[in-house]
């Protein structure tokens, strides 16, 4: 009975995480063409939810990979899936609560390595997949968006450049609805998978799935709902602060960084890489920007991405271990997990309501 | 070893598609722009030929990212 609660509430603190990913990745998604115009606030918002939401259905390849090529899915418990899930959740709390743009994704894989490494040992962790599938792809992917955007706008700029401004920018902007639709497809596929693959890993973990099950349908329409419903939440809170947030760029330079980012990630996604989506998008921006100008590019926040992205791992992944640690004082029974839990809404009750009286804009993490 | 833990191919091709599918989808796209701008210009200084197949290729520049879009999600959803 205790390890059906355990899975329970494991299954809703990850559905909770895939909320609170769209709510945060929105901003990412959708700045580019409300930057240029190319569409309005609520329709670019609604938008990308309904293709956030479809997005989850094209592919299971990178929750397989979350839940196959991480940790060894025959020793992980559904109690070590929940302490890497709340040490995410932490991370991504406390990164957004000092405006640090750190990967969810990132946060994810961190914390649920390190609670497997506290609970079993570093025999739980399947070094290769965590090289090969995570670490590796997480550095040359937002290289690689930085590189495609920069050098397809330059070309951009070559075919077009003696025409008229009027029919390019025009042409860019219808052309963003495609490519704006591309990268929210591209967001909800990659990223509602990596929380179908920690349910999956759950139901694995405590014997209703067999070690090589997919999810199931099931656990893709809830990840799906949960991160449309969470685009579109996210999306209204961020109209107000969207002005002073996004960079300002042409239809051309918004329809390259989309473009990069949407092939780098769905590419990425077909060979079931999970990725940080935000840093591919910023990568995208960033090589748009600087193909056109380099001080256009924000190189203060891109150094704050690096410095998010190197502690991101290990800090996620000690929040996971510690919270294994506390848990396990209580025992193995779903004790230990509802009190962590409680305390969890606590402080992020806590947290919201000190950001809320303080006034500060809402800073988006990545995933 | 070091190529099985990397994914070596799976990284290249990634890297391919990506570069093919951002940088050629864009390259057409502005094509399919300079098409319709070129129209423009050219049916303006009643020059109806030139017109007329400036408009051909930018609409074949467009055709070549709907199908390259297509091709893209329809790779994505078998595999």
């Amino acid at each position: 009975m205790s390890s059906e609660i355990i899975l329970i509430i494991v299954i809703a603190t990850a559905l909770a995480f895939d909320f609170t990913n769209g709510f945060h990745d929105t901003a990412n998604v959708v700045a580019t063409s409300i930057s240029t115009g190319a569409a309005r606030p609520s329709v670019a918002i609604g938008f990308a939810a309904l293709l956030n939401f479809v997005g989850a259905f094209i592919s299971i390849s990178v929750a397989a990979t979350v839940a196959k090529d991480v940790v060894n899915a025959e020793v992980i418990t559904p109690t070590i899936v929940f302490a890497g899930l709340i040490g995410a959740i932490a991370w991504n709390l406390i990164t957004w609560y000092f405006g640090l743009p750190s990967s969810s994704s990132h946060a994810l894989i961190g914390g649920v390595v390190g609670s497997a490494v506290a609970a079993v040992g570093f025999d739980a962790v399947i070094a290769e997949g965590v090289i090969g599938k995570v670490l590796i792809p997480a550095v040359v992917a937002p290289v690689l968006a930085f590189l495609v955007a920069g050098f397809a706008i330059g070309l951009s700029y070559r075919v077009v450049g003696k025409q008229r401004p009027g029919i390019v920018s025009r042409g860019y902007r219808y052309g963003q609805i495609v490519s704006g639709g591309l990268l929210a497809l591209a967001h909800g596929t990659n990223d509602a998978q990596k929380t179908m693959g920690i349910i999956t890993l759950a139901l694995i973990a405590n014997g209703n799935l067999g070690a090589e099950a997919d999810p199931p349908f099931w656990v893709i329409a809830s990840a799906a709902t949960a991160i449309a419903l969470g685009t579109y939440s996210g999306g209204w809170r961020i109209i107000k602060t969207t002005g002073t947030r996004i960079i300002k760029m042409d239809a051309a330079q918004g329809f390259s960084a989309q473009g990069a980012g949407a092939a780098v990630i769905l590419s990425s996604t077909h060979f079931g890489f999970p990725l940080s989506t935000t840093h591919v998008i910023n990568g995208g921006v960033m090589g748009a920007g600087a193909a056109k100008r380099l001080s256009a590019v924000r190189w203060g926040v891109a150094g704050n991405i690096f410095v998010a992205w190197l502690l991101t791992l290990p800090a996620a992944a000690a929040i996971g271990a510690l919270t294994y640690g506390f848990t396990a004082i209580f025992g193995s029974g779903a004790l230990g997990p509802i009190l962590v839990t409680l305390m969890a809404l606590s402080l992020v009750t806590v947290a919201f309501s000190r950001r809320a009286r303080g006034g500060a804009p809402v800073e988006a993490t990545g995933t | 070893m070091i190529a099985t833990i990397v994914h070596t191919d799976e990284l290249l091709q990634t890297i391919a598609a990506s570069v093919i599918a951002g940088i050629g989808v864009t390259f057409l796209f502005s094509v399919g722009i300079w098409g319709a701008g070129q129209f423009t210009e050219l049916s303006r200084s009643e020059r109806p030929v030139a017109a007329t197949a400036a408009a051909i290729v930018g609409a074949v520049a467009l055709l070549c990212v709907a199908g390259s879009v297509i091709t893209g999600i329809v790779v994505m959803t078998h595999k």
